[in-house]
């Protein structure tokens, strides 16, 4: 099983693979720089991977022993996938997405976050979560983000999760929900004491008058 | 020469995952991905969605193929009532391995449809998506086996062929996490790694607070050691991930790469809200159940 091949792989000694590498340079980081870097840079880890398991007996001998339509089925199913991640894309072709969590950079300090709490008729104040309200959404934009939440779907988003809070808890209904910002300091004085987000409401929303 | 010697020690033997699974193998992992999906869609209000503003609502995939006319019915408490209710029908049929190519290819059509309204109120996040592959992978085979008994010339045992779609899951599974660490490793490069990038991550998820709500992560910055562990982890985890494909190989590998995810997977529940629950049910596929059970084994040909 784990006899080595016959065949001398080429990236091992990386002869090729710095071949590629200096070619990746070339197009990611020369003056014209067509495509970028963090296309190129996937690209040569992947090409590595698969030339890995290209020169891998066991998988070699998997491969070949597939009848055709099997063989075919792989490739377009693992084809797919690599596919979808250089489209760069996560939304059109879904579910062959572009894979990153993660990627980049973030320093902001403090840590800011849009929210909604309500206040019900016992005077509880209530955080109104979509995920939690509508258990079937795994996650919806950040509530920061103007281009996805201008100022009237704040509102009707603040009054539908009211509504939908009140279904659950008709004892004791929402009368108004404040769209505040919380921060946390990334970096707090060592004399602070715990941490505990600080609170700004930035619109106040009067449900008091719906039924 | 002894460090050549630990090194193959280390290494173990490679061999390739899931090569001697036999036909109830593949029986059992169809079961248990339609039980998993029939299981999550149960759990599911989705007719709750009618209520949201439509506004919010911006299709992807496969729905962004239809009318706003065909949007606006299907956004209808009761025409998402009747999606739930025939999708959880597919997946009961699909469970019971009747009739499996036509059954699992409308598995895929409709939790694909699933998947793409449930994300259209927010990002495409990938949660779940390698368990729609997977259905992807068990119609696909289910066909490749119909065409090749059909038309095919090769007299190989049909019995053989119950490793592709194993093979294949465990593939996909290893290939999303490779990418994600590519993807960081590339993009990001050295700052991601050593700035304070994964402490405003976790804050920002703790502080956003999604279905699970622990409110525990944004304590974060009290916790010296959890900010450690937390730039500590990042480029430990980017590292199994990038080398993820190695579990279709070594078993060795596995029995690293499983503790230190699953861990992974569970901190990231506690200090981001984020529970990634069917990549971690599709663990259990990382495990060479065949070469355990001689009853998972293909017959010999």
């Amino acid at each position: 099983m784990n006899e080595v091949s016959e065949d001398k792989p080429l990236w091992l000694p990386p002869q090729s693979v710095l071949i590629i590498a200096l070619i990746v340079g070339m197009i990611s980081f020369s003056p014209y720089a067509f495509v970028p870097f963090h296309v190129t840079g996937q690209a040569l880890l992947l090409y590595i991977v698969i030339r890995g398991f290209c020169y891998w007996p066991p998988m070699v001998q998997w491969i070949k022993s597939m009848p055709v339509f099997h063989r075919r089925m792989f490739a377009l199913l693992v084809g797919g996938m690599i596919v979808g991640h250089y489209t760069l894309d996560s939304r059109t072709f879904y579910p062959y997405v572009s894979w990153f969590i993660f990627p980049t950079v973030r320093e902001e300090d403090p840590v800011t976050c849009r929210q909604f709490i309500a206040t019900t008729a016992s005077g509880k104040k209530v955080r109104l979560l979509v995920e939690q309200l509508f258990p079937s959404i795994v996650q919806i934009y950040p509530l920061d983000d103007p281009k996805h939440y201008p100022d009237k779907l704040t509102g009707d988003l603040a009054r539908s999760l009211a509504a939908a809070y009140n279904k659950q808890h008709p004892g004791d209904p929402v009368r108004g929900v404040d769209f505040v910002v919380m921060a946390v300091d990334l970096h707090p004085p060592a004399s602070a004491s715990p941490t505990k987000p600080s609170c700004q409401l930035l619109k106040r929303y009067d449900f008091s008058s719906d039924r | 020469m002894p460090v050549a010697q630990t090194l193959r020690l280390l290494i173990g033997p490679l061999v390739l995952l899931h090569e001697q699974a036999g036909p109830r193998l593949l029986r059992l992992t169809r079961l248990g991905l339609f039980a998993l999906w029939f299981f999550k869609l149960c759990l599911d209000p989705l007719w709750r969605l009618a209520d949201l503003p439509r506004a919010l609502f911006q299709p992807i995939g496969i729905l962004s193929l239809l009318p706003q006319g065909g949007i606006d019915t299907l956004l209808q408490p009761g025409s998402l009532t009747v999606f739930l209710f025939v999708t959880l029908i597919v997946l009961a049929l699909g469970m019971t391995n009747k009739a499996f190519p036509v059954v699992s290819t409308l598995a895929a059509i409709l939790l694909t449809a699933y998947s793409c309204l449930i994300r259209g109120f927010g990002p495409a996040v990938h949660t779940d998506t390698v368990a729609l592959l997977a259905i992807y992978v068990l119609a696909g085979f289910a066909w490749a086996d119909h065409f090749q008994m059909k038309f095919g010339t090769e007299k190989k045992s049909p019995g053989a062929w119950s490793s592709y779609p194993l093979v294949t899951i465990v593939a996909l599974l290893c290939l999303s996490y490779a990418l994600v660490g590519y993807s960081r490793f590339i993009r990001g490069g050295l700052p991601v790694f050593i700035g304070d990038t994964m402490e405003v991550w976790a804050i920002d998820a703790s502080l956003r607070g999604y279905y699970f709500n622990t409110g525990i992560g944004w304590h974060i910055p009290d916790w010296p050691f959890v900010v450690f562990m937390l730039k500590a982890g990042l480029p430990a985890i980017t590292f199994f991930e990038m080398t993820s494909p190695l579990c279709l190989i070594s078993s060795h590998y596995r029995w690293i790469f499983i503790p230190v995810m699953l861990s992974f997977h569970f901190l990231s529940l506690v200090f981001m809200n984020i529970f990634f629950f069917d990549d971690m049910l599709l663990y259990l596929l990382l495990v060479d159940w065949s070469r355990r059970y001689p009853t998972l084994r293909r017959p010999p040909e």
